[in-house]
């Protein structure tokens, strides 16, 4: 146990809580109907000015919008419904 | 006549025999060939699927700030004053052009790169690769922004910040090193999650910590994550709390074991109030530092301690009436930002700053705008006299920024 000391078993042992909780959350969380009946444009309306102005749906092409929409749902967090319904919202 | 007939006749069931011996021999060789092209074919569609340009895809972005400021700063000790002044075409702090390339392929791969070009020259603000595994989960690893508070990773760019210059205190916080990251929907409210663990600071002879790079010195790994959570089902507010901790010292000396812990909350509000958008913005961070000593830069033979402890927050407030009528008039928005930084006492580094900023902001379009703002900072200096400083000692820096941040 030379390796793992009580410091470093404590601090796995509290990783292995977190991502197995966050397993937990991820395997049981469920979007509300609220939530569900969102329309693309709501959501990019309400989230893209989380940090800055509303994009134009005109400012890329359909194929740049699916590469700058992985980008913002990593930078923003967002879900992956939330991205693919914003998405699609600026794709058309 | 009947004779010609006859030869007539014969010739063309020769030829009629003929054609159809040659069609039918023609149809079995178009076969055989029709067979082996198909499978040249079918190997060609299924490469060429692969690289298709909806699966594989390389875009650049890219982001400038450029802009003049004009400073005065005024320094006050024991009752005398020293004035400077400067005038910059460039804004050296705030200068930046930084090209972002971007590479998805397919729905589960993005590359992602930044370089930049700023007053330290030509780096890098991040490089990584990225696997969005499920759709709650995205894997990277590279050169890393860590996920300690939103302004580093959220806010920083030009045409995002609302004011001309950053928070004092909010420092780069990039390694090299892997992440995992998503957001998540519970009901009406929404979680996220990010954890990096990276190669982690260097402890350095003042006291303060510098990321040390490609290569760590230590065993010993830094861990950053922040839990993100929007309680109302507009996203309209968003509240966060980070950690990062790790051991700064070089492996094998004295101080090897002395460790960083960092915290910060950070808070964001937007709401729209028509015919205003009200947009919050504010983070409050502390640093503290295993207790070590240091070695007297102006005596070497001394060394000295202090309470290693660094408390930084900013406050920020803007308004748009982003929902008016008037074409030109919702174009404006105004910005103010109050910051406090307080660096340990009885350090080199010690002080006690307040800053005040204020902005008029023109937005040329949703990425492109024209600001206008001024910034007073008051810092009282902490360092102590037995290592040369002048506790007390009063710095004012007032500046008048114009700035240009386009996002491309």
């Amino acid at each position: 146990m030379k390796i793992l000391n009580n410091k470093k078993l404590t601090i796995l042992s509290i990783l292995v809580l977190m991502i197995g909780s966050m397993m937990l959350v991820l395997n049981s969380c469920t979007a509300s109907q609220k939530i569900s009946m969102k329309s693309g444009a709501q959501l990019w309306a309400e989230n893209c000015q989380r940090c800055h102005n509303t994009p134009s749906p005109s400012t890329f092409t359909p194929e740049q919008w699916e590469t700058v929409g992985m980008h913002m749902q990593s930078r923003a967090l967002l879900t992956e419904t939330e991205k693919n319904k914003i998405v699609e919202f600026l794709s058309q | 006549m009947q004779t010609l007939n006859k030869l007539t006749k014969r010739i063309m069931a020769i030829c009629l025999f003929a054609l159809i011996s040659t069609v039918t021999k023609a149809q079995e060789t178009t076969t055989v060939v029709d067979s082996s092209l198909l499978d040249r074919v079918n190997t060609l569609e299924k490469e060429a699927s692969y690289i298709k340009p909806e699966e594989s895809h390389l875009m650049a972005v890219g982001l400038l700030t450029f802009g003049y400021v004009s400073n005065k700063t005024t320094v006050t000790y024991n009752g005398s004053s020293s004035v400077s002044k400067t005038n910059s075409i460039g804004d050296a702090d705030h200068f930046e052009f930084s090209p972002m390339f971007l590479w998805r392929h397919g729905k589960k791969f993005l590359m992602e790169f930044e370089p930049s070009f700023n007053v330290d020259g030509v780096g890098v603000n991040w490089a990584v690769a990225s696997y969005y595994a499920t759709p709650g989960l995205i894997l990277r690893g590279g050169y890393l922004v860590l996920p300690f508070g939103t302004y580093n990773k959220r806010l920083a760019a030009g045409w995002i910040n609302k004011l001309a210059s950053d928070p004092e205190g909010i420092a780069d916080a990039s390694d090299f090193g892997v992440e995992a990251e998503g957001g998540i929907q519970a009901g009406t409210t929404k979680w996220s999650y990010d954890f990096a663990l990276s190669n982690g600071m260097q402890l350095q002879p003042d006291g303060t910590t510098q990321f040390i790079g490609i290569t760590d010195n230590n065993k010993n790994k830094l861990f950053t994550g922040r839990i993100g959570f929007l309680p109302l089902a507009n996203s309209s507010i968003e509240v966060g709390a980070s950690l990062m901790t790790g051991k700064v010292g070089d492996a094998g000396l004295k101080y090897q074991n002395a460790n960083a812990t960092l915290w910060a909350l950070d808070l964001n509000l937007v709401e729209n109030l028509s015919p205003f958008q009200l947009n919050i913005k504010g983070q409050y961070s502390e640093a503290k530092v295993d207790n070590a000593e240091y070695t007297d830069p102006n005596n070497p033979t001394n060394t000295y301690t202090f309470n290693n402890h660094t408390k930084t927050g900013y406050i920020m407030a803007a308004l748009r009436p982003m929902f008016s009528q008037n074409d030109f008039v919702k174009n404006f928005e105004l910005a103010a930002r109050f910051g406090n930084y307080t660096t340990p006492a009885n350090s080199l580094w010690g002080t006690k700053d307040n800053s005040l900023a204020f902005s008029l902001n023109y937005w040329m379009n949703w990425r492109t705008v024209v600001r206008f703002s001024y910034e007073a900072i008051k810092g009282t200096s902490t360092v102590s006299q037995s290592l040369g400083g002048n506790p007390g000692e009063i710095t004012k820096s007032n500046s008048a920024y114009i700035q240009f941040c386009i996002e491309l």
